[in-house]
């Protein structure tokens, strides 16, 4: 395969790429289940709970804008769109980045 | 899995970063030589949908849920682990200070078992299953799985070390619970993809598998 033909064939990959993530982000917080994930599931049967719900109480070290993948006050809409600004953003520093350090 | 700050004491969160620095510069190194203009986009399209596919937990039974890392699906269509490590370093950054998903402090950690651990031994373990003449998605089906399982257990080490969990009850709880995450949302997926790339695109995965000379080389 050609590069110009490979190059076009990776721009649909990406175009392609870029539905799936947003079929993907706009679906999740209705599919999802909210259930603890493995680790902290694990750490809910370990650990004792006033030492977890002392844990818990730790200020965040960063105060991230979008926790837990919502916006506060928005609900389900807020979750989708969290989820798709944090796709867009991945997928534009995985872009810009790309192109800077690419040989 | 991703490790919040509170899980780890600061000192030993840091020695992690020590560990997995190396990697991240590794795969800086990698991308320098290996990334050209029309590799960009097919990097993009996998760090977005890695990005959305963490967001959707799978239930797995026992009030517990988890999804798929990706670092070994990402090693095996770009042919080197370092991709993997790049990936999953750009999500894990995006993850832990959008979203507060997975601490700051610990993300060298997190890192080090998701683009690492996960990425390493589900690439090398499926190119020893393609060795064997297993086919492209029994192997990366196990790979994947193999990666996620291995990485959790890693976790659970890094979890005792730190004063959080006990070692016996971790390691069997993490193990246990990554098993069937590894199966489902690892696996399955990773197989499912690598398939269809393999259909639609065979010459994506030229590095990985399809040239003898270039199998399990580090590019």
């Amino acid at each position: 395969m050609s590069a110009t033909m490979s190059g076009k064939q990776n721009m649909k990959f990406l175009y392609a790429g870029i539905a799936i993530a947003l079929m993907i982000s706009v679906l999740a917080p209705f599919l999802a289940s909210s259930d603890p994930d493995g680790l902290e599931s694990a750490a809910f049967g370990v650990i004792d709970e006033a030492k977890m719900a002392a844990m818990e109480e730790l200020a965040p070290v960063f105060e991230s804008p979008m926790p837990d993948y919502a916006i506060e006050g928005m609900g389900k809409t807020g979750e989708v769109m969290a989820i798709v600004i944090g796709t867009l953003i991945v997928l534009a520093i995985g872009f810009g980045l790309g192109k800077v350090m690419k040989k | 899995m991703h490790i919040p700050d509170s899980f780890m004491p600061l000192t030993q969160a840091l020695v992690y970063w020590v560990i997995a620095l190396p990697f991240i510069f590794l795969s800086v190194r990698w991308a320098r030589k290996e990334l050209d203009d029309t590799k960009v986009p097919i990097l993009a399209a996998l760090a977005a949908g890695i990005f959305a596919i963490q967001a959707l937990n799978i239930p797995i039974g026992m009030g517990t849920s988890g999804h798929m890392v990706g670092a070994a699906l990402v090693a095996i269509i770009f042919g080197s682990p370092m991709a993997g490590v790049l990936v999953l370093t750009l999500v894990l950054l995006v993850q832990g200070f959008v979203f507060a998903d997975g601490g700051i402090t610990v993300m060298g950690a997190n890192i080090l078992n998701m683009g690492v651990i996960s990425g390493f031994v589900g690439y090398y373990a499926f190119v020893a299953l393609r060795k064997n003449k297993l086919s492209i998605s029994v192997s990366s089906f196990i790979g994947a799985w193999l990666g996620l399982f291995v990485s959790a257990l890693a976790t659970a080490v890094e979890m005792y070390i730190a004063g959080t969990f006990p070692l016996v009850a971790g390691l069997t709880m993490m193990g246990l619970y990554h098993l069937i995450i590894g199966f489902v949302g690892e696996g399955l997926i990773t197989a499912i993809v690598i398939t269809a790339i393999g259909k639609s695109r065979p010459d994506l995965l030229e590095n990985s598998f399809l040239n003898p000379d270039q199998m399990g080389v580090i590019a």
